[in-house]
């Protein structure tokens, strides 16, 4: 056990440091809140500067550092890694604004795709191309592998019928990673495939979905008779299921970082709150604060107590916990902060209150965050099943 | 900040929890309850331990984790933990004898309120073990420490709920030696560390005996576990459990290293070992159904331990409370 970084891992962190304080558009993200972001629109989604930013990052290795110099990385070893998601949480640079590409796509193509397929990556991971993922369906959330939009092999072709929906920036995507069923008898995880089609392609259409907030991140896909070519299969017939676990493995045991500098952002945001709306010296407010304070802190030390284990090849299902506590707690705190306004939380008025609605938008912005990407309870779930081994009902 | 524990700390761990498991049963805790000798046999294993007093914080804190898993009753953790520190704080030799196992000691801090803070009141509370040591070590205020012959102070026992941790009101006089606040603050705060650990160590205990019996109980004819009611309450009481460990680890790395993180870390402890004991008492309690409260299965053993410990040095709400003067001075 040590508490500071070693002599590599800070020569890596200077490095670092040393492009950033060059390279970050720092005009750009001060005037970039994703919670009051509204945006519709290509341009407002993904902002020029935010393509040239991925763009820079991936030119100097600093996009993905474990992956080799021609995939936007360094060679990165798994703490220099650490280091690279705590540095950027810590400063809240944002990699890219469209996930969908570098932290999916990318890692499924390398290790599922072929050699056609894997040409993708680059242009996946600098942003070049944007990316949305065909997986949730009207019928399959939590059970995704319940999904029924259906594809016929037709000779050199596959036919695509069916509806996508939560589907992150479809509205402005060119290619979209589909999950598809591809044999209608076989159990539900075996009769799977994943299909790359182009959303020019004729048959699709994209309809924008309102966020609770009124942005229109996400999108109802549907596909009418679209025709792919069937080289566009990644993986094997049927054998899909398997890549939906695909993200960056190399990652995963690092993802936490941004939860919890998200949510020490957050408490320092409650404070500063606090002392704005007189608040500072409520014995109850302080305690609330401070309860926020020692669940966030003691998540942190459980993040790196799982790297550890990472690291050194053992399973780490500290990771497991994570993200639903990063999410549930984060909310917590943003109901704290609520409460701080009293009358005033729910105000948007330019005029009344300091706060301008901030809060209650990102209490809004929360609910995506205990249901996208496993909700609270299939987390649960799987804490329950796979790290506690507890049996399936 | 790196959590991996050396190949020497891991044999500490395995060793300790070998002998803990073998020497300190449930059988032990109670006859315990009537007969406070009954620890004696443990101290001549734990002993071979004492010179953890003076080690590295992080190697105690492991030691400390098992110790809190078999809820063990007796000297060692007040005469280790508690005493040697201070003692350590005022350069007293009696340190020596600790180490080398041949002396015992326990720790006076509190006053009349609880509140485990510096006082001048001459009798002190919540102090363990007071008439099975050789030496009490009284912390006054100014600050100054005062080591008093265990046999020449007026001690009553103060009874708890908790058979693994007897409590004395004390008064013991003697001449005091001034101490340097800043090592009286590191000394206490590596102690606080050490009963938060040991407090996360008898509720993973319990988390551990509610997780065993929901795959064991068969209700509906199915075993309670795979319902997802129960399912997502030890989810939930894990992810406590799981978060104090961290938490007191990452305490006790401050400890050693005398980090500028150290006193919130030390707040955050106790304040999320508190929470998980708790968590993990109602927890345990309600899976166990029935049965989780009666005098005759083990369980009752460690919650009491849970609800003294929570109780001592600082309550979770009285950590949260230090906790927010930390981030409202800032």
């Amino acid at each position: 056990m040590r508490l500071a970084w070693g002599e590599e891992e800070l020569a890596f962190r200077d490095d670092l440091r040393a492009f950033l304080e060059e390279h970050v558009p720092v005009e750009a993200l001060a005037g970039f809140d994703t919670a009051d972001s509204h945006a519709d629109e290509r341009d407002e989604i993904v902002p020029q500067w935010a393509r040239d930013w991925q763009a820079t990052l991936f030119d100097h290795g600093w996009m993905i550092p474990a992956y080799p110099p021609e995939h936007g990385g360094r060679d990165a070893t798994p703490i220099q890694t650490l280091v690279y998601l705590e540095e950027m949480a810590t400063r809240r640079v944002p990699r890219s604004l469209h996930f969908p590409g570098y932290a999916i796509v990318a890692p499924s193509l390398l290790e599922f795709g072929n050699d056609d397929q894997q040409r993708l990556v680059p242009a996946a991971i600098r942003g070049d191309t944007i990316w949305c993922i065909g997986m949730s369906e009207p019928n399959a959330g939590s059970d995704l592998a319940g999904l029924q939009t259906r594809a016929v092999l037709d000779g050199d072709r596959f036919v695509v019928n069916g509806q996508k929906v939560w589907t992150s920036y479809a509205t402005i995507a060119e290619k979209c990673f589909v999950y598809v069923r591809t044999d209608p008898d076989a159990p539900k995880h075996k009769g799977i495939s994943l299909l790359i089609v182009d959303m020019d392609t004729p048959g699709i259409e994209v309809r924008p979905l309102r966020h609770l907030t009124g942005a229109a991140h996400f999108a109802e896909v549907f596909f009418t008779e679209v025709e792919v070519p069937a080289e566009n299969l990644v993986g094997g017939l049927n054998d899909g299921w398997r890549i939906t676990q695909g993200s960056l493995a190399h990652e995963r045991a690092g993802l936490w970082v941004e939860g919890v500098a998200r949510l020490e952002s957050t408490i320092t945001g409650l404070v500063d709150l606090a002392r704005r709306w007189g608040r500072a010296d409520d014995p109850g407010v302080r305690r609330a604060i401070a309860s926020v304070y020692e669940q966030a802190a003691s998540l942190r030390a459980l993040g790196y107590k799982g790297f550890a284990s990472f690291a050194q090849g053992s399973s780490a299902p500290e990771h497991s916990y994570m993200k639903m506590a990063t999410s549930e707690l984060g909310r917590a705190a943003i109901e704290l902060a609520m409460s701080i306004q009293g009358a005033y939380a729910a105000v948007h008025d330019p005029e009344r209150g300091d706060e301008r609605g901030r809060w209650v938008e990102m209490f809004f912005l929360s609910f995506a965050n205990t249901i996208a990407g496993g909700s609270s309870e299939i987390q649960r779930n799987i804490i329950a099943q796979r790290v506690l081994g507890l049996p399936r009902a | 900040m790196d959590f991996s524990l050396s190949d020497d700390q891991e044999l500490l761990r395995d060793t300790a929890r070998a002998m803990l498991t073998n020497e300190c049963p449930t059988t032990l805790l109670r006859a315990h309850i009537d007969d406070p000798a009954a620890a004696d046999p443990l101290w001549t294993h734990l002993r071979e331990f004492a010179a953890l007093a003076t080690g590295a914080c992080s190697d105690l804190h492991l030691f400390a984790e098992e110790l809190g898993y078999v809820a063990a009753p007796g000297v060692f953790l007040p005469t280790v933990a508690m005493a040697a520190p201070v003692l350590g704080a005022i350069g007293d030799e009696r340190v020596d004898a600790i180490v080398a196992g041949e002396t015992t000691a326990t720790l006076a801090v509190a006053g009349a309120d609880g509140v485990w803070l510096p006082n001048a009141e001459p009798v002190k509370t919540f102090v363990p073990e007071a008439d099975r040591v050789d030496w009490i070590v009284v912390v006054d205020d100014g600050p100054s420490v005062t080591v008093a012959p265990a046999g020449e102070a007026a001690a009553r026992a103060v009874e708890t709920v908790d058979f693994s941790r007897r409590m004395f009101e004390v008064d013991a006089q003697g001449s005091s030696t001034a101490v340097d606040p800043a090592a009286l603050d590191a000394a206490l705060d590596r102690v606080t560390v050490i009963v938060a650990t040991e407090l996360v160590g008898n509720a993973r205990r319990l988390f551990d005996m509610a997780l065993a019996y929901a795959k064991e109980r068969i209700q509906f004819d199915v075993p309670i576990g795979s319902f997802q009611a129960i399912q997502h309450r030890l989810a939930e009481c894990s992810l406590a459990v799981e978060r104090a460990t961290a938490a007191v680890q990452y305490a006790a790395m401050t400890v050693e290293a005398d980090d500028a993180d150290r006193r919130r870390a030390v707040h955050v402890a106790k304040a999320a070992a508190g929470a998980a004991a708790a968590r993990a008492t109602k927890d345990a309690a309600q899976v166990h159904g029935g049965i989780g409260y009666t005098w005759e299965h083990d369980l009752h053993l460690f919650i009491r331990h849970a609800c003294g410990s929570e109780a001592w040095m600082g309550t979770t709400d009285w950590h949260h409370d230090r906790l927010g003067d930390l981030l409202f001075a800032a």
